[in-house]
């Protein structure tokens, strides 16, 4: 019986080394350890076995039982590995370079940039405001101190509509019904879009976008005006960036500058943004006038403040150096495509 | 306007000033300068000569052979002009001088040896003619450089005229002067002037003014003088060389006169001929009338039009223009002359309404200081005098003074101008300033009272904040330290309308591989032509370049369209979307609404219509859900609006009961004008109106702890039939254990039949107890039965 016992063991040891498949394990699992498996049979009929024996050839057939267990369970992950090891010799490459037929839309440009800086202007505190693009004569003349006949509109050809309204000329244009809502103090950013009664050239546009701004507070100073316009641009830029300011003649600002910067790109070196100038006229801006604060319902004696307007379309253009204003009313989407949607 | 440093020098010392930094210092203080232009550098040893001979050059018309004489050598000279003639002196350029910036070299004319040249005005740069050469006086000494008697060399810088909008005193160069001794800190030497007062007992003139406003009389001053005895006709050449630098032609001395005085003192004046006009009136047309202005051209004024009057007949536009009749012609010897000032609103209206606008119109506009009218008239008999001592003054300075502009004190505190500019300046500093700015200031203590010069009290400087830019802009914006200041932050509030914008164009893009274009807010009449797009007549502009393009867009799908066909050129697939706003308009002359629409237009040569409706409807669905977590529904549109509408697959969307807009396939009549072969569907949605609806709370259900369990149901409808029918046949079975019920498939056996089926997958299931198998049967047997009441059967 013992040598029986061991000449099954090197049976099931031969037959193990010859496995190749699941299908082998369990053919050798059920000649062994199935319901008329060998090593049951022996366990079947142990009764016939002589008493003294019986115990010692009980236990010895047990404990092979375990081993050839352990054998198939450790052959079957064996087994397992190798199908895996099969399974992705055979995968097929991928070819990672192959175009995807994915579509990436575009956000207009004047999108990004305004999105840009109206949350540079929000983390700084200020509220974003929408203005109407039809426009009342008060709201974008007189209201920002530009009365009737007055000279000054020359500077801006307007497009007057068969209601006596007009497309609004300037982002200025919300600059009243924005102080009448408010009061002082105030914060507020208000971009949109604008329009001029002029011919299109690479450089000139019936229609674009402006950004304006306005600070009202108590003991506002021109010093503050210059703080703030150089750490706003600092940060649009995202560049430390030098500013100088220059008389320049806005109705509705008393005094009114040019803010001019030194050129971002090349530093003032020369190039083509700056046109070899090394400054860019880029802001104009002023403390607002007296007359505007008192038709906005703010008394100039206890307030004042800083009024500032940012091309934002002038902005898009240097950000993605595109020379041609028109581009961006194109609606040319071999154009607009190139913006990716961040 | 163009500013000579000549011009500036003869009332500001500028000696050892770099004029250059000079003019970079005047744009950081005063007004954008937009170009330095340096005149003289390219004329180099031209002198003057004699012509000793003139002789004919055989075979040419036009040559002659001249002998002109150096005063060191006598050279022979080829030269094609006509005025030559002996003993003339002449401006000659020798071998090796420049001219133009060119170098003269000896040359051979029609096989004559030539040795230099003779020039013309316009060959020195200081005029444009070149009828003929420049003949000059005759006590010109030979030899002598032609720029010691001809001031060729100046610099001239060009000042942003939109920057003296406000500045009427700048509009001539003493006020520029006064700018730039106040920078330089050099005293501003006084004008050298006639001193009228001599001439008081002289006949006054025949000067009338029709007051027919009190408050705001269209003519504040009229003042005149008469002239006799003019015989020089040319001005000198430094008069001459000023003007055409400074941008004006040389007519002759009279002309040139008024126009040296305007370009001085920013008065404009107007000469008339003393024998066709010896009084005036200044009236307005009572009539429209035809009139003849010194250009030459016939103008038609209308009714109301300032005129100034001789008897009868107007012979001037008041503060534009000059009548042909009456103007000075090169015999006149006697002269009226007008100094007025006229009100700069009025002038303005008459010269954009005749589109004339004069130096003398632009500068009237800006609301001219009236006591000028008088400086004028003293500072051209001073000068005239110098040009032609000869001529006789032959009536007192009559003056008609209709109305002074108030004097104007400003009262200011020191602190306050510190307060504003954010920096300490000095008391000296100020008062300074103010003063070489000609206001005349009191200091008490802290206080200062400040007189406003005449000349900036028009409208220029009226209060506090005026005199804070005198001192900061003189003192240097530069100079000024920025400053911090501790402004209160609060929490900003966001914007649900931005924040709903900004959302939708980025799920647009990202999410649908959308573009965003920008388009313009009108129409495009021939564009609509050309595809066949009717649109409602809206607010139109007046005044557009464009003439036809002129009306607002009512919709965004007409420029959506524009720019589909547009990029359907160059491309198989357009998908874009623009939130812009849209106009509507009653024409009862009242304010026009505005809506913010987004506008969606997909186009794809691939995609069936169908896929394109679907597309847009995700795409609305999404905006909506994402922003307002609310559900869509969409109605077929039964009578469309638009003709690019399709008249049977167009659908409104409804939003809590408000319809927001539209999605429609496009007119196939429409669809072909761009491409037959793709399909194109427009959408308009009210992101305004989204915007204001609320966001509806998400509210959490708990999940059931039992079974559910599923069930299909696969039924045959009549093809028109739609699925909403089918959902409210669901809901209307009032089921007890319906968790969810969605839409698996559509199946069409094929296209000729009339039937479809919709299997639809039922969720089932109780929060209290699994359900038993009766119970399950029982629900579908109910909602079976809902159906085949309404005669829909499944498919066995």
């Amino acid at each position: 019986m013992e040598s029986k016992l061991s000449n099954l063991k090197e049976q099931i040891i031969n037959k193990m080394n010859d496995v190749k498949t699941s299908a082998d394990i369990e053919k050798i699992r059920v000649e062994f350890l199935g319901k008329k498996g060998k090593l049951i049979d022996i366990l079947k009929n142990i009764k016939n076995v002589e008493a003294s024996k019986r115990k010692e050839i009980g236990e010895k057939t047990n404990l092979l039982k375990v081993e050839v267990e352990n054998l198939i369970e450790s052959k079957k992950e064996e087994l397992k590995e190798k199908e895996f090891e099969n399974k992705i010799k055979n995968t097929e490459k991928i070819d990672i370079t192959i175009p995807v037929n994915d579509k990436i839309g575009s956000l207009h440009p004047i999108t990004i940039v305004q999105k840009e800086l109206e949350d540079i202007f929000t983390s700084m505190g200020f509220t974003v405001e929408d203005g109407n693009e039809v426009e009342t004569e008060y709201n974008n003349f007189e209201a920002v101190n530009v009365p009737k006949y007055h000279p000054a509109r020359d500077m801006q050809d307007t497009f007057w509509l068969e209601n006596g309204q007009l497309l609004k000329t300037q982002t200025s244009a919300a600059q009243n019904k924005i102080m009448l809502k408010y009061g002082a103090p105030l914060k507020a950013i208000f971009p949109g879009r604008c329009f001029r009664n002029e011919a299109l050239d690479a450089s000139h546009e019936n229609t674009f976008f402006q950004m304006e701004g306005m600070m009202i507070d108590k003991n506002v100073s021109i010093a503050n005006l210059i703080y703030f316009m150089k750490t706003l641009l600092s940060e649009v830029f995202k560049k430390d960036v030098e500013v100088r300011l220059r008389p320049g003649y806005f109705p509705f600002v008393e005094p009114g500058f040019e803010l001019d910067i030194k050129c971002p790109y090349c530093s003032g070196k020369g190039c083509k943004v700056c046109k070899n100038g090394s400054w860019i006229e880029l802001c104009p801006c002023g403390m607002i006038h007296p007359n505007v604060l008192k038709m906005g319902g703010i008394d100039p004696e206890e307030y004042s403040g800083f009024a500032f307007g940012l091309g934002l379309s002038r902005l898009a253009m240097m950000k993605y150096n595109i020379n041609d204003l028109r581009a961006l009313n194109s609606c040319d989407l071999r154009v607009l495509k190139q913006m990716n949607i961040k | 306007m163009y500013i000579s440093i000549n011009w500036i020098k003869d009332f500001v010392d500028l000696d050892d000033i770099d004029v250059e930094n000079l003019i970079y210092k005047f744009t950081m203080s005063t007004a954008e300068v937009e170009g330095i232009t340096k005149h003289g550098e390219d004329i180099q040893n031209v002198i003057v000569a004699q012509i000793v001979s003139v002789e004919d050059v055989e075979n040419s018309k036009k040559l002659h052979k001249l002998i002109v004489n150096t005063g060191k050598e006598k050279l022979q000279v080829i030269c094609g002009a006509p005025n030559v003639k002996p003993n003339a002196k002449v401006a000659f350029a020798q071998i090796g001088s420049i001219v133009q910036g060119q170098k003269i070299e000896k040359a051979i004319l029609a096989g004559n040896e030539s040795n230099g040249m003779c020039l013309s005005e316009k060959e020195l740069g200081i005029s444009d003619d070149h009828s003929g050469i420049i003949i000059l006086d005759d006590n010109a000494k030979l030899g002598e450089d032609i720029k010691n008697i001809i001031p060729i060399d100046d610099i001239i810088y060009e000042v942003d005229n939109k920057s003296l909008t406000n500045r009427p005193d700048l509009w001539g160069h003493y006020g520029i002067a006064r700018e730039i001794a106040t920078i330089t800190k050099r005293p501003l030497k006084p004008l050298d002037v006639e001193v009228l007062s001599i001439y008081n007992d002289l006949e006054k003139l025949d000067i009338g003014v029709e007051v027919d406003n009190d408050e705001n009389p269209l003519c504040l001053r009229y003042s005149g003088m008469r002239v006799e005895n003019v015989t020089k006709k040319q001005a000198s050449w430094k008069m001459k060389v000023r003007l055409y630098y400074c941008g004006m032609r040389s007519i002759n001395l009279l002309a040139d006169m008024t126009n040296y005085i305007m370009l001085e003192l920013g008065q404009p004046m107007h000469a008339f001929d003393q024998n066709v006009v010896d009084s005036v009136y200044v009236k307005t047309l009572k009539d429209n009338t035809k009139f003849t202005t010194l250009d030459g051209q016939e103008r038609n004024l209308s009714k109301g039009t300032l005129m100034i009057w001789h008897k009868d007949e107007p012979v001037a536009i008041a503060g534009v223009m000059g009548g042909l009749a009456s103007e000075i012609k090169d015999d006149t010897n006697s002269l009226f002359l007008e100094s007025a000032n006229f009100e700069a609103v009025n002038i303005r209206k008459t010269a954009s309404k005749l589109d004339l606008r004069t130096d003398a119109a632009a500068r009237y506009e800006k609301t001219l200081d009236p006591e000028l009218t008088e400086t004028a008239i003293a500072r051209f008999i001073k000068l005239l005098k110098e040009e032609d001592n000869g001529v006789k003054i032959t009536s007192s300075f009559t003056d008609v003074y209709i109305k002074r502009y108030p004097h104007i004190t400003i009262h200011i505190t020191k602190d306050y101008i510190d307060k504003s500019i954010g920096k300490t300046i000095s008391t000296d500093e100020i008062i300074s300033t103010l003063t070489n700015l000609a206001f005349v200031t009191k200091v008490e203590d802290n206080d200062i009272t400040i007189d406003v010069p005449t000349f900036r009290a028009t409208k220029d400087v009226s209060q506090k904040a005026d005199i804070v830019e005198e001192i900061a802009r003189i003192h240097g914006y530069d100079n000024i330290t920025p400053q911090t200041n501790l402004w209160k932050v609060s929490p900003v509030k966001k914007d649900a309308l931005r924040e709903l914008e900004y959302s939708t164009k980025d799920l647009l893009a990202t999410k649908y591989g959308m573009s965003e274009i920008h388009s313009y807010v009108w129409y495009n009449t021939e564009l609509n032509q050309e595809l066949g797009i009717k649109v409602k007549d809206n607010l139109k502009i007046t005044n557009g370049i464009v003439k036809l393009d002129n009306t607002l867009r009512r919709e965004m799908a007409p420029t959506i369209l524009y720019a589909i066909n547009n990029n359907l050129k160059y491309m198989q697939e357009c998908k874009i979307f623009e939130i812009g706003r849209t106009f509507d308009y009653n024409f009862d002359g009242k304010n026009a609404d505005e809506y913010k629409v987004l506008g969606i237009g997909l186009a794809s040569f691939k995609e069936s219509e169908k896929d394109l409706v679907f597309e847009a409807k995700s795409m609305i669905d999404n905006i909506v859900m994402v922003n307002k977590n609310l559900t869509v529904n969409y109605k077929n549109i039964e009578v469309i609006e638009n003709n690019w509408m399709h008249p049977v697959n167009s659908f409104e969307i409804l939003v809590n009961n408000i319809s927001l807009g539209y999605i429609s396939v496009l007119h196939p009549k429409i669809k072909e004008t761009i491409n037959a072969k793709t399909s194109v569907v427009i959408a308009e949605l009210r992101i305004d109106l989204l915007g204001n609806m609320l966001k509806k709370d998400i509210c959490y259900k708990e999940v059931s702890k039992y079974q559910t369990v599923n069930f299909d149901l696969s039924l045959i409808v009549d093809k028109a039939i739609k699925y909403e029918t089918i959902e409210s046949i669901i809901k209307s079975a009032n089921l007890d254990y319906l968790i969810d019920f969605s839409l698996v498939d559509i199946y069409e056996q094929n296209a000729l039949s009339n039937k479809k089926t919709f299997t639809i997958r039922f969720t089932i299931g109780s929060y209290t107890d699994t359900l038993t198998k009766e119970q399950i049967d029982a629900e579908r047997e109910k909602v079976l039965n809902a159906f085949n009441l309404n005669g829909i059967y499944i498919n066995e």
